[in-house]
């Protein structure tokens, strides 16, 4: 009798058949860098038009939110790093191919101009504050000057850093449910409207409250758009897309994601925010919260399900 | 100015209407799901959960809460506990279409404080928590959905529920009006 070996390259734990390496880490980080992206850009939008007076909040008092987003975000993508030390290794090189290089040099820049921006308004916020050292007056006075193509760079990289969080997953063409190009400007309107409900959350002002509701209201309709594009896209793709789709169309996630992301994470908020707009009395931290809370499922859920899609049987 | 103003004033259904849409939502709940509404079901799942989380032994040592507990299905995947969210969110809508939701607020008697209405208020719900289990199910899952097929015992509990509050109201409306 002939006998016969076979060797399979397949069981590669933690990779094959199933991706089991991406924990909580890689969600939050998504999630608060969208986040971050979301303030930064409407920091940044409401200086280049000149409404900085009108705007105090999104201007000012929600870029706090901004660097501590990043830091903590920044904080957990390191926590997932198997090899610590080696990160720096990101930087000894660009390659425009690559999605978390892009990520990884835009994070470089972006992190440290949000902290830029906040401590630029710190004598506004805060009357009588002084940062002793004279070096950093006349810093502080130089990015003042330089405000407006300030925001101007900061709003484009906030633009990539949003894109970036939904590209990140769309690049692994391993992953059915990941391998969608709708995901980068799924993720960026995601991430602008979670930013903008924190800003919303935040603001006392009752017409910079209407001019932000009515922008959120049409970010989130966009994003349902999306969501619908996203599985029309996969319904109409190869097997394996008919099967990742299908996680959310009456398998495991179905439940979650359809009662926490879509009904309330987005359809029951702008159903709300048009109320409010219209002059009932809403209670003002209920859309905002249920919009972020929508948007930290959608990354655990997009995480967790992607993971579990596959190619090959 | 005047639809503003409808807006802030509190607007409350005619109960005999109210009555009458329950009713019909009993009627589609059946056709969409192929099962009655219920709303002590929910509290149950969320009960057992929290126990099963605090003292796993003890909870699946106890002969009631272990009926509900199974490895690998959480208790608070059950239609009850989503259809009583739906309850919760649509309510809160209603409550802001209707002029009703201010700000946070106790509502009760001017004869009581807020304190007292609170206290009044959990022990009358744990009382209806226990009666509900005793008698296999709340005034939605037992009496309306129940008494919605002709089943006797839902109507027994639909008697006894309001016949019983009928009958006892006089001595704590005090708590009340």
């Amino acid at each position: 009798m002939k006998e016969e070996l076979f060797v399979s390259g397949r069981d590669i734990p933690n990779i094959d058949p199933y991706l089991h390496i991406w924990h909580w880490q890689i969600p939050l980080y998504l999630y608060l860098g969208g986040l971050a992206a979301g303030i930064l850009f409407f920091a940044a939008y409401y200086v280049i038009k000149g409404k900085e007076k009108q705007m105090q909040t999104t201007v000012k008092w929600a870029t706090i939110i901004a660097p501590i987003a990043l830091v903590i975000g920044l904080g957990a993508l390191f926590w997932d790093l198997k090899h610590k030390l080696y990160f720096w290794q990101l930087y000894t090189t660009i390659r425009f191919t690559s999605p978390m290089s892009w990520g990884a040099w835009t994070l470089m820049l972006i992190t440290p101009m949000s902290i830029v921006w906040v401590a630029s308004y710190m004598k506004e916020m805060i009357p009588g504050w002084d940062w002793k050292w004279d070096i950093l007056n006349k810093f502080e006075a130089w990015v003042i000057k330089y405000r407006v193509p300030f925001a101007w760079v900061m709003m484009v990289l906030s633009v990539i850093l949003g894109v970036y969080t939904g590209i990140l997953l769309s690049a692994f063409n391993a992953r059915p449910l990941w391998n969608s190009s709708i995901l980068g400007p799924l993720f960026l309107t995601s991430g602008l409207s979670t930013g903008l409900a924190t800003i919303i959350w935040l603001s006392k002002d009752k017409n910079e409250r209407k001019v932000l509701t009515r922008i959120d209201l049409i970010l989130v309709i966009v994003e349902l758009f999306l969501i619908i594009h996203l599985f029309m896209g996969f319904l109409a793709g190869s097997a394996v897309k008919t099967e990742a789709a299908s996680l959310f169309l009456g398998g495991e996630f179905t439940v979650t994601f359809w009662v926490f992301v879509v009904i309330l994470g987005l359809a029951f908020p702008i159903v709300l925010e048009a109320f409010e707009l219209r002059g009932y009395h809403v209670p003002k931290w209920l859309p905002p919260f249920l919009i972020l809370f929508g948007g930290l499922v959608f990354r655990f859920v997009m995480v967790e399900a992607g993971q579990i899609t596959r190619f090959l049987y | 100015m005047k639809k503003e103003k409808l807006h802030n004033t509190p607007h409350y259904i005619n109960p005999y209407l109210g009555g009458v849409l329950l009713g019909l939502l009993v009627i589609i709940t059946v056709y969409i799901t192929g099962r009655g509404l219920g709303a002590s079901g929910a509290i149950k799942s969320a009960v057992v959960t929290t126990a099963d989380a605090i003292y796993p032994e003890g909870a699946r040592e106890n002969p009631y809460y272990s009926r509900f507990i199974s490895d690998g299905h959480s208790p608070m995947y059950n239609w009850l506990v989503f259809e009583s969210l739906g309850i919760f969110f649509g309510g809160l809508l209603s409550g802001i279409i209707f002029g009703r939701v201010k700000k946070f607020r106790v509502e009760h008697s001017p004869k009581i404080t807020s304190k007292t209405r609170l206290i009044v208020a959990l022990l009358g719900g744990i009382l209806f928590g226990i009666g509900s289990q005793f008698g296999r199910g709340c005034s939605s899952g037992a009496a309306l959905s129940g008494s919605a097929t002709f089943s006797l015992g839902g109507v027994i509990v639909m008697l006894l529920l309001f016949g019983t509050g009928y009958a006892i109201a006089w001595m704590f409306k005090k708590l009340w009006i």
